[in-house]
């Protein structure tokens, strides 16, 4: 009995000390960050520039390719600004595309202060719909005239598109907001071999450009996939593809009426044009199977061209991307959906400590030229130096790899046209890029956001269909005779016109409500 | 007789080899896929004998080594701490509850038993580590989320002690005037050192192998491991290669990420101490697989 008690006794002090580690540890950090904040608001009172504001720490959560080296000296760099302007500090919490779907879903998930984050990438309405974004009317009118201002100057159908049961949850960055469609080539072979390319002006065109590049560079694949297929980014020149592409609107009008695009005539004349480059070799045999990237297959001389969409300014980035001169040809006008505008926006999450204070902070990132170039390329003379007025460069002895701070997403932090061009795109770069957003052709169902939520069964098991087909059938591994009206049955078989009817039903509504 | 005896040897050594050469087959194409030219690779895809070799991917870590440094320094403080923490706390549950004396023993083996079938959920576990513990963008998360106590290894544990540790040893001991501390270091402990080398080694793998720690608790790439590094890569690469929705941004990224066979050399340098570390465990290794046979 005694032994017993002996051991019983021993377990819990193994218990208690447990305990007391994890417990030590995690005071230590309490203290840690109080401190920090203590030291923070103490250094707030002395400043106190802003009049009655309270000073805050407002979070900013935002993808990235990899973090920067001297984000940090970015970050202190902008808070001297937001001090002064708006009596805020600010956290940049960068988070890899990797990680980014589930790390923001536990980050939202729980109570931890998020302030501005990045919403859209595909995840919106869901978003939305589990109420983890604040609604923005009332702030915008408050606190956000600049945001609002910008968007509409280009057109007030940009700001409407991310209504939600008509509110605002989010707003979009000011970017390219359309897409054109066409081919990027090499520019020295274009060149070399006399190419017209004034004379492209459809798919059907490229056979004989093709053919110049199949016969003079043997070695060489004329044309490689952008996406996961040839035709992946192209269908969407043609169609709405009204979210998931389950169910879209041919020429972002039809009437409201939503066809399945894998049945349209369009689709099917396309799918032969690929099979034919791939008969005859326009294509390489792998290309279904190939996880190479377009830039690195470009890059390492293997390909010739890819066919994407486009923007002003399309070809210097490509170029840029691949180590080679390149040249574009845009011969699909320029189209505005809703997902065009709903991929990249900022939202004040519902974790926002304190929601108007960010709201300021989002009209600085559309306002403020200053913020907005430090966000984008870095601090001055560190990051870049100016070339002239308006146009920048890398300091002496920095290049892409070795900067300190080198995102290259001014497409991302609010008001593009705002920063500065860098050195070899166009000086009115930025105003042909208002321009373009203005002219694009809108979609009918622009603003139409389809909740997926009543055919979420349908939708798997329609897109494992998709998986199994569309890949051979877009980049032409097998023959669409045979292959496109099996893939269609499989579709019916799964539930894709159930999808369309929901699809079609949720429309209506939209555009009754709209009216 | 003898003939057929040498004939099974030989076919048994063969199909030994034919096995290794199957094992080891995948590290050699890693290794020659980090040591190929990467427009090479492009070009004319892997290859066992690249025809040109080149460094620069073991040039561009070596410039990068900063951060590479410091995820290898990572990985290995909490594989030690991970392991050494583990391992003590692993051995001191296991220990009482071998022990027949103990009161609320199998209540307690239960409690053991039941987190191997059942976890919270990973949602509710982020809370609580984040919410209660503060763990988030700490070293902490590396080594307690998920991967300090494991309730497979516990079960080993005691099954060791409690079928390879006589009674009568311990009884001996507490007549010679020993106490249970006493007994458990000095007696159990120098006795147990197949079992202590076999979870030790799982530990070690599981620490040095985990990415998921990191990729849930740590937004701050200060405290980015190497396998950590090196998922984040791969996820970012492939994030790029789908979604067509979303992803007409994509495009614009791709530029940033590691070419092939940076990323081969990465997992190279990774696997390379597992691999000098083995040998020495495995000595133990054998040792501790026999555990649980019954013994003269």
């Amino acid at each position: 009995m005694r032994k017993n008690k002996f051991v019983a006794k021993t377990l819990l002090l193994i218990v208690l000390a447990f305990a007391m580690v994890i417990s030590a540890c995690g005071n230590g950090d309490n203290k840690s960050t109080n401190a920090g904040n203590d030291g923070k608001t103490a250094e707030g009172k002395s400043g106190n520039s802003s009049g009655e504001l309270k000073p805050v720490e407002l979070v900013m959560v935002f993808p990235v390719g990899g973090e920067p080296k001297d984000l940090k000296l970015v970050q202190d760099e902008i808070n001297k600004m937001t001090k002064a302007k708006i009596n805020a500090t600010v956290k940049l919490v960068p988070i890899g595309f990797g990680a980014w779907a589930q790390q923001k879903t536990l980050m939202m998930s729980g109570n931890e202060q998020v302030d501005l984050i990045v919403s859209g990438l595909g995840t919106y309405s869901q978003d939305v719909a589990k109420g983890q974004l604040l609604e923005l009317d009332g702030y915008l009118a408050e606190n956000g005239q600049g945001v609002t201002e910008a968007l509409d100057s280009l057109d007030t159908a940009f700001l409407n598109a991310t209504r939600i049961d008509g509110k605002i949850y989010a707003v979009p960055s000011i970017r390219d907001l359309a897409a054109d469609y066409g081919i990027t080539m090499r520019k020295d072979l274009v060149e070399k071999y006399n190419i017209d390319t004034a004379a492209i002006k459809s798919l059907d065109d490229l056979d004989v450009v093709f053919k110049t590049i199949k016969d003079n560079e043997p070695d060489m694949i004329p044309t490689v996939k952008y996406g996961t297929s040839i035709l992946d980014i192209y269908v969407l020149s043609y169609f709405d593809n009204l979210g998931e592409g389950f169910g879209v609107l041919p020429g972002y009008d039809n009437d409201l009426k939503v066809v399945n695009m894998y049945e349209t005539p369009e689709y099917a004349e396309m799918l032969n044009t690929v099979r034919r480059w791939n008969q005859t070799g326009y294509i390489a045999k792998d290309a279904a199977t190939s996880t190479e990237t377009q830039y690195n297959l470009v890059k390492s001389g293997k390909a010739f061209s890819f066919i994407s969409h486009m923007k002003p300014g399309i070809e210097t980035q490509e170029s840029r991307s691949t180590g080679k001169e390149m040249v574009s040809v845009h011969f699909r006008p320029a189209a505005t959906a809703t997902y065009n505008i709903t991929s990249v926006m900022w939202s004040i999450a519902r974790n926002s400590k304190d929601p108007e204070r960010a709201m300021m902070l989002l009209n600085m990132m559309y306002t403020d030229k200053d913020f907005i170039n430090l966000l984008d390329y870095g601090i001055e003379n560190k990051h870049y130096v100016k070339v002239s007025d308006n146009v920048i460069d890398y300091p002496q002895g920095v290049d892409a790899t070795s900067s300190g701070y080198n995102l290259q997403m001014g497409w991302m932090f609010g008001n593009q046209s705002l920063s500065h061009i860098w050195n070899g795109d166009d000086p009115e770069l930025w105003n042909q890029l208002a321009e373009f957003n203005r002219n694009a052709v809108k979609s009918k169902a622009l603003g139409f956001t389809f909740n997926a939520d009543a055919v979420k069964t349908e939708i798997a098991a329609v897109t494992n269909v998709q998986n199994q087909y569309k890949i051979a059938l877009e980049t032409g591994t097998v023959d669409p005779i045979a292959k496109l009206p099996e893939f269609n049955k499989q579709l019916k078989a799964a539930g894709i016109d159930k999808i369309i009817a929901e699809k079609q039903k949720q429309l209506d509504a939209w555009a009754a409500a709209k009216k | 007789m003898q003939a057929s005896g040498k004939l099974y040897q030989w076919i048994i050594n063969i199909v030994m080899l034919v096995f290794t050469f199957f094992c080891i087959m995948p590290f050699w194409l890693l290794f020659s896929a980090s040591l190929t030219d990467d427009m090479e690779l492009v070009r004319s895809g892997y290859a066992f004998f690249p025809d040109k070799i080149s460094f620069s991917a073991y040039h561009y870590l070596w410039n990068s080594s900063s951060d590479i440094i410091r995820a290898y320094s990572i990985t290995v403080l909490t594989t030690i701490i991970g392991t050494t923490l583990g391992l003590t706390l692993t051995a001191m549950v296991a220990y009482p509850l071998s022990r027949i004396e103990m009161p609320f023993r199998n209540t307690l083996a239960f409690y053991v038993f039941f987190t191997m079938l059942f976890n919270g959920g990973l949602v509710p576990t982020y809370l609580l580590y984040t919410n209660y513990f503060d763990l988030k963008n700490t070293m902490l998360a590396l080594i307690i989320p998920g991967l300090l106590m494991n309730g497979f290894f516990i079960i080993l544990m005691r099954t060791f002690f409690a079928s390879s540790i006589p009674t009568a040893i311990i009884e001996s001991a507490y007549i010679d005037g020993a106490r249970e501390w006493k007994i458990f270091y000095r007696i159990v402990l120098p006795l147990s050192t197949p079992v202590l080398a076999t979870v030790g080694l799982f530990y070690t793998i599981l620490y040095w192998n985990d990415w998921f720690n990191g990729l849930i608790y740590l937004t701050d790439s200060h405290y980015y491991s190497l396998q950590n590094l090196l998922n984040r890569i791969l996820l970012d690469v492939q994030f790029l290669q789908s979604s067509t929705q979303a992803g007409s941004r994509n495009a614009d990224i791709g530029a940033n990420i590691p070419l092939a066979p940076m990323r081969m050399a990465m997992a190279a340098i990774g696997v390379i101490p597992l691999l000098i570390a083995y040998p020495f465990f495995q000595k133990y290794f054998v040792k501790g697989l026999t555990i649980g046979a019954v013994k003269g």
